[in-house]
């Protein structure tokens, strides 16, 4: 499938996903879900991240605009494709990303998956919760909705890419 | 100036960082106090327009309890309606009274886009200045009071609901006329807390509590919620009253904005209060 035409309908799927059913869920203990960062995930690994940054600022304006946030989640996401390429550096394969095609859990393996995604998406998480509350005396708070959103917004995007992204054949 | 040059050209995607993060954050900030621009909220009219279809979807799941509340405002109303009275005494009164001035118009409007999880939670409505919206205009709903709008577009506004935190309507506690300001701590969409309410006096569990129509934006007399609990606060004369609202605001759909006709005269004449001198 052509490349562009690919991340351009993960873009909306996600989109709609999050702004029209995520959002709209009020599971309760401060908990919300944030799937987006999925798309930033899989962007090509040979992608500048300036353009990196400047997708993840359309994206993150987006969702804004429909869920009354006014730059949170584009200030968390921006955070998110910056720090990307230093994270995945940290964790690189052996012989380096050349031969890999982009950053899915069956790709580059689960134990990858979960110290790179996991990692990144603690950190906005983290960040998001933070920026939104924004009082040190309230810390503990920031981290309760941080680790209780955490886990519920990995599971979701695992089971997003194992029901929607094909398996590579067996080796 | 090579050297700049170069500074920039080696930190490129550091600054781009860097400014990318400046716009969103102080969009974010400014936003909770000044709403300024109006291209990036649910007020504008693309989101606006893609938030009502979701609206026309989903308004339908709460259809048969709405028309029962509907219904039953309905029949309240008719029966203080004069029709429904029985006249004692002939023609001695007269609706159309000179003795009554309308004071309050209400403009229904239903809410496209909520949320109640958030730190500080904005709804959306489905009307605008177009339908005479305007900044500082009350809304309730039939159960309890809901917000203040914040910023309004042609045909959308948005309003800042009470699950805000510097909300600070002023209410009052029913039977003894006490009154203090409305907060929210952010937790817990079905219950708020009223500050400024001294320990000396004694107030009843449940009591109800209501507008106090200090400012003009509310009438008095609206439903807020019910006291649920008193706290001591400690180093302090006061109570830490807890308060569940009568309105749960995660199903609310049909609200009231409220125009104030007599706003304008209230405001000139406190404005002329004069200023509290600094000590001498």
């Amino acid at each position: 499938m052509n490349e562009i035409l690919k991340h351009s309908i993960r873009f909306v799927a996600l989109f709609i996903v999050q702004a029209f059913i995520l959002n709209q869920l009020e599971i309760g203990w401060g908990i919300q879900l944030m799937v987006y960062p999925l798309f930033i995930m899989l962007l090509p690994f040979d992608l500048g991240l300036i353009y990196l940054m400047l997708i993840a600022f359309g994206m993150g304006m987006l969702i804004d605009a429909v869920s009354n946030t006014y730059g949170l989640h584009t200030s968390s996401l921006v955070l998110f494709a910056y720090l990307r390429p230093i994270i995945m550096k940290i964790f690189s394969p052996r012989d380096g990303y050349e031969k890999m095609r982009e950053g899915n859990i069956f790709e580059m393996g689960t134990r990858w998956f979960v110290y790179v995604f996991g990692g990144l998406l603690a950190i906005h998480h983290f960040w998001f919760f933070l920026m939104e509350i924004f009082r040190l005396d309230e810390l503990f708070f920031v981290l309760q909705k941080t680790i209780l959103s955490l886990p519920l917004s990995y599971a979701l995007c695992y089971l997003l890419q194992a029901l929607f992204i094909s398996k590579p054949k067996e080796r | 100036m090579r050297n700049l040059i170069a500074f920039f050209r080696r930190f490129r995607v550091f600054l781009i960082f860097v400014a990318l993060q400046v716009i969103a954050l102080s969009t974010y900030f400014t936003f909770l106090e000044f709403p300024r621009s109006q291209y990036l909220t649910s007020a504008s009219y693309v989101s606006g327009s893609v938030l009502e279809v979701r609206n026309d979807i989903t308004k339908h799941f709460n259809l048969s309890y709405n028309n029962d509340m509907l219904q039953r405002e309905n029949t309240w109303l008719r029966q203080h309606q004069p029709t429904s009275f029985q006249k004692l005494q002939g023609h001695t009164f007269k609706i159309d009274d000179t003795l009554f001035h309308q004071q309050y118009l209400f403009i229904p409007a239903t809410v496209i886009n909520s949320t109640v999880t958030k730190l500080n939670n904005y709804f959306t409505l489905n009307i605008g200045y177009r339908q005479g919206i305007k900044r500082g205009m009350g809304v309730f709903s039939e159960k309890g009071i809901v917000g203040i709008i914040h910023n309004t577009s042609e045909h959308f506004s948005v309003v800042k609901s009470v699950l805000t935190k510097n909300i600070n309507i002023d209410v009052m506690i029913e039977p003894i006329g006490l009154f203090g300001l409305l907060k929210w701590d952010g937790a817990d969409p079905r219950r708020g807390s009223i500050t400024g309410i001294s320990n000396d006096l004694k107030i009843k569990k449940w009591s109800k509590v209501v507008t106090r129509g200090g400012s003009g934006i509310f009438p008095r007399g609206l439903n807020v919620g019910h006291i649920e609990k008193l706290r001591p606060v400690e180093g302090k004369p006061l109570w830490d009253v807890v308060m569940r609202y009568t309105e749960d605001y995660r199903t609310l759909q049909r609200v009231y904005v409220i125009k104030n006709l007599m706003q304008a005269e209230q405001d000139t004449l406190e404005a002329a209060i004069p200023e509290d001198k600094e000590e001498e």
